[in-house]
């Protein structure tokens, strides 16, 4: 697999990395080659091995058996501080900063300039606007950190990152919570650390940024290499094949059929974020509408407004005619909505729970008889019935979900509202951090929905998901809807153009 | 893996330390340890402080904690002693207003007194009732606020320039002047009638009752009966309380029976009827006491969950604030309740099912104390809510993930109330256990640890402190570890100062058991993970 046409020997390679947990092959005998100067893309599905090959490289971890490389001599990293001082940083998806320091505290965390023991204020901040100006970060190092963006964020790291002269960085997922403003600033970045020699290994599940940015791809299928893309190679269509190791010829395209009456009804609301604006829109049985929109445009506020978990400022909501006062996910509950939240594990999920537990939470008080009896068969019928319907993989349903790959994690959240059969289900990022097979069973399972008649309204940042899956997009730019559009109406141009905040061009 | 494997692992895991304990008394010292009170002391001490480590096992699930506890059981203690505090007034006195040194004369407002107005010309016999001021009657002049109290012969009976007040002249005078100066009462004056009869009464071979005889109970002679108390008084300014154990109806008048001394009452004695008041009935105050509890712990809830507070602040203020107002009430005195309640209380608190063991000795009884019923009770309770309703389901669920909870359409606040207030109602189910039990409370150090006890049986018995994890045979069984720790240390002799190191050292011990099991089993549930 050693990429033989490359002109210069590779600055870090792997040759035949095994690892497994118990019960589990996460890596068996991968390779990887990085040089300086170029952005090597690391793909596959979730449970691919990617992310225990990187652990890997940045020391968190040990493999069982195989080699590392560094410029051809065979190195062993006990911890993350040895791979730092080869070189080798990891950007992890959560960032790894303190928010209640500042910036420049957060670059130098744990490496200060100090004299006699007192931090070298100074000297500290001089350092520090120099490590900013090489990443393009236009902010004091004096700010406090919880004042920047994520994207901003996401620039310290990588400016902490350069303050060690990381030689390899490797990035996971780094543009999952940024704007595309904010991940273009990034690609740019990258871009100008590839120029400098920087070797960069690249995971992520957006496809189209790969084809952005990428030298090369390596694709990992089940813990070992399923193929390698060249630059000229690299396309979307030939990455997902790779990926799932089968013919995908088109992303996922949804049928056309026919909608019924309005179900949910919104006539000026105003949410706590945005209370200047008010919103008004309307999804009819059958029908999957789609909110399209920037990072920070509003669309998850305006669905936890909807479900009652954020304030209501003022609005009324309607369901098939009857006003209800979502004051409380409660109350959205019993009016007939259900809420897949954006961020599965913290809001979805009770992660140290069974299957059963979390697909029966929902509907325990309505299959509850009188003085609140636990209908322990109810939720049980309910659970295996999920299992079923939406293929959940498990190996039972007492398994602790914590343990289920991310689109299983998925189905159960869903799960626990189809359980209800919600009039309206409302989702927020419906495949987010979810891999390509388990997506298109989702937008499977949200037209088996709308085919039964109920109305899915759903918010995501992922362009192809919105015009692949929904009726009708409504676009959202800084708190307000900016636009409706419908059938061919629907493309990544008109969709971008509303949700930048511009008109449609009549 | 099962949903409650780690549940079932922990529980395993701690039953088998108990077992071992056991074992292992039963090797060095059987006698001590299997003697049938120390098998009933152990059953009791662990009944009261499972019930309070089931309390905070509810509030510890929801990831919250109560360290208010033993501050709590401390003033719901108090509250039970104040409720039942019993005291003695006579059936009939008057207030008394005025007291004149000069005039030997007292201004009265003789309230539901009968008053005959006239002079006592030291001839006439004079007509005695017990609810009559009548010239030529005594009166014992008492609480006053600085005089001695005093036996008085009334000589005179006069209306006073303020309309309903009387002044009575007395002989001997009081001793001192003392007028209110702001129209409040200064002292209190009740008649006192001659006693008419003694005799003793032989009821079993070398044993005689007392027996006084006092008139028919009439327009004004009280009714007495039985736990009233008279006072005897003589001129002289001797006083006798006396209790009496039973009253009976006779022609000659109510003939009481009391353990009186016969030497000390002779001729030219009078007595005064006590009524016995109680500020509330038994059931009435155990039901205050209770209610007292669980407001306290949903005013806890309401801190936590509409404040906002952290619940470690809210009880740690409620633990400095309970105990302070506990000391307050009572003065910082003991209080307790005496001999009063020795049929209902007591009988309860000190009472057992007492039981031979086919297989065992016939010597040997098995001695269940009957709070060991109410811990049964309170168990089954708590597993049921735990168990079998949505609403435990909840508070395991909200204890996990909050957030998700919510999101899942569960009112949280609310189940978090719930917690809290089940935990204030048992703290105060154990104050009262625990004072009846002990017969008085000092309020500075009542229940001091308590809430330590409880949260580490808790923790012990499968309790996460991170919430979400919990059962309530683990509490009791983590309850009878440490009460049996507790018993290994007194009954081997192991100096008692070390007690606290003992306890400490292994709850940590449990703690680490606890996250060993809880790595493992990750592990092998990380092992079946779906492919």
């Amino acid at each position: 697999m050693i990429d033989s046409q490359s002109p210069s020997a590779p600055r870090l390679s792997v040759r035949q990395l095994h690892k497994s947990f118990p019960g589990v092959r996460a890596l068996s005998g991968v390779d990887l080659d990085v040089r300086g100067g170029e952005v090597v893309a690391v793909i596959g599905e979730n449970g691919a091995g990617k992310s225990t090959l990187m652990k890997i490289l940045a020391g968190v971890q040990t493999p069982d058996q195989g080699q590392i490389l560094w410029e051809g001599r065979p190195v062993a990293f006990a911890n993350t501080r040895d791979a730092m001082q080869q070189g080798i940083v990891l950007i992890h998806q959560e960032l790894n900063l303190c928010d209640n320091l500042n910036v420049a505290e957060n670059l130098f965390l744990g490496n200060y300039p100090a004299r006699v023991g007192l931090i070298d204020f100074f000297s500290l901040n001089h350092r520090a606007r120099q490590s900013l100006a090489k990443v393009g970060l236009d902010v004091s190092p004096r700010t406090p950190l919880s004042r920047l963006s994520l994207g901003q964020q996401q620039m310290v790291e990588i400016a902490k990152a350069l303050t060690i002269e990381a030689k390899i960085l490797i990035f996971d997922e780094p543009t999952s919570s940024l704007s595309n403003a904010e991940a273009e600033a990034l690609f740019c970045l990258i871009d100008e650390l590839r120029q400098r020699g920087v070797g960069i290994v690249y995971i992520s599940h957006r496809l189209a940024e790969i084809s952005r940015l990428a030298d090369r791809v390596v694709v990992l299928r089940d813990g070992e290499n399923a193929g390698n893309l060249a630059k000229d190679e690299i396309s979307h269509a030939r990455m997902v094949n790779l990926m799932i190791g089968r013919d995908v010829s088109k992303f996922y395209q949804r049928r056309p059929h026919t909608v019924g009456d309005a179900v949910l009804d919104v006539r000026g609301v105003r949410t706590t974020a945005w209370p200047q604006h008010t919103i008004d829109l309307q999804v009819r049985a059958g029908e999957l509408v789609g909110i399209a929109g920037l990072v920070g445009a509003g669309r998850s506020e305006l669905l936890r407004t909807l479900f009652g978990v954020d304030r209501r400022v003022a609005g009324s909501v309607h369901l098939a005619g009857q006003i209800v006062r979502p004051n409380s996910p409660q109350r959205a509950l019993a009016a007939g909505l259900g809420f897949v939240p954006e961020d599965r594990k913290t809001e979805g999920l009770i992660l140290e729970c069974s299957v059963t537990r979390n697909v029966g939470l929902a509907g325990l008080r309505r299959h509850s008889g009188p003085g609140g009896w636990l209908n322990r068969r109810q939720e049980k019928l309910d659970t295996l019935r999920a299992i079923d319907d939406m293929r959940i993989k498990t190996p039972s349903p007492g398994q602790w979900v914590k343990f289920l790959s991310g689109g299983n994690q998925q189905k159960v959240v869903m799960g626990k509202w189809l359980a209800l059969a919600p009039r309206v289900l409302l989702m927020d990022e419906p495949t987010r951090g979810v891999d390509i097979g388990a997506k298109e069973e989702i937008y499977q399972l949200m037209e088996g929905l709308a085919a039964a008649g109920r109305a899915v309204l759903f918010a995501s940042s992922e362009l192809e998901e919105i015009i692949g899956v929904a009726d009708r997009v409504l676009v959202m730019h800084e708190g307000r809807l900016t636009g409706e559009l419908v059938g061919e109406q629907i493309t990544e141009n008109t969709i971008m153009h509303l949700a930048t905040g511009g008109e449609l061009p009549s | 893996m099962r949903e409650n494997l780690t549940g079932v692992v922990k529980l395993l895991g701690i039953s088998a330390i108990l077992v071992a304990l056991w074992v292992v008394m039963i090797q060095l010292t059987p006698e001590s340890f299997l003697n049938s009170g120390n098998i009933e002391n152990l059953l009791r001490r662990t009944a009261l402080f499972s019930i309070l480590g089931i309390g905070v096992a509810f509030v510890i699930m929801t990831s919250g904690i109560d360290l208010s506890l033993g501050a709590l059981v401390c003033l719901t203690g108090c509250f039970l002693a104040l409720f039942l505090k019993v005291d003695y007034q006579p059936y009939a006195s008057a207030t008394v207003y005025e007291v004149r040194k000069q005039d030997a004369s007292l201004t009265i407002d003789p309230e539901n007194l009968e008053v005959v107005p006239g002079v006592w010309d030291n001839e006439t016999p004079p007509a005695s009732a017990a609810g009559k001021l009548a010239p030529g009657q005594w009166v014992r002049l008492y609480q006053t606020k600085r005089s001695r109290s005093g036996m008085h012969r009334i000589t005179a009976v006069e209306q006073a320039g303020t309309p309903g007040r009387v002044v009575l002249t007395l002989a001997p005078a009081p001793a001192r002047d003392e007028v209110a100066t702001d129209g409040t009462a200064i002292a209190r004056v009740a008649p006192a009638l001659p006693l008419q009869a003694y005799e003793e009464v032989a009821v079993a071979d070398d044993k005689t009752d007392k027996v006084l005889t006092v008139p028919t109970a009439g327009d004004t002679v009280p009714a007495l009966q039985a736990r009233d108390r008279l006072w005897l008084a003589d001129a002289k300014g001797r006083l006798k309380e006396q209790v009496i154990a039973a009253v009976e109806s006779t022609p000659n008048g109510q003939s009481i029976r009391s353990d009186l001394d016969a030497a000390l009452v002779a001729d030219e004695w009078y007595w005064i009827g006590l009524e016995r008041r109680q500020v509330m009935s038994v059931p009435a105050a155990i039901l205050s006491v209770l209610a007292i509890g669980l407001g306290l712990g949903a005013l806890h809830g309401v801190l936590v969950t509409y404040v906002r507070l952290q619940p470690f602040v809210v009880t740690l203020c409620g633990l400095l604030i309970y105990r302070g107002w506990a000391r307050w009430l009572s003065d910082d005195q003991s209080v307790g309740f005496g001999n009063e309640y020795t049929d209902s209380l007591s009988w309860f608190s000190l009472g057992r099912f007492s039981t031979t063991l086919p297989w065992a000795d016939p010597e040997w009884t098995l001695n269940v104390p009957y709070v060991f019923f109410v811990l049964v009770v309170v168990a089954l309770l708590a597993m049921l809510l735990l168990n079998w309703t949505i609403w435990g389901r909840y508070m395991l669920a909200l204890g996990r993930n909050e957030e998700a909870a919510r999101f899942s359409g569960i009112n949280t606040g609310g189940m978090k109330r719930l917690a809290y207030t089940l935990c204030g109602l048992l703290a105060g189910l154990c104050g009262i256990l625990f004072a009846i039990e002990a017969g008085s409370i000092s309020p500075s150090s009542a229940g001091s640890y308590f809430e330590l006890y409880a949260i580490a049986a808790a923790v012990l018995g499968g309790c996460s402190l991170r919430g979400g994890e919990g059962s309530i045979t683990g509490v009791i069984i983590g309850t009878a570890l440490m009460q049996t720790l507790n018993n290994m240390i007194t009954l081997l002799k192991i100096p008692n100062t070390i007690e606290l190191v003992v306890l400490g050292g292994v709850i940590l011990l449990g703690v680490i058991f606890d996250e060993v099991v809880r790595a493992v089993l990750a592990r092998l549930g990380r092992g079946k993970k779906a492919k």
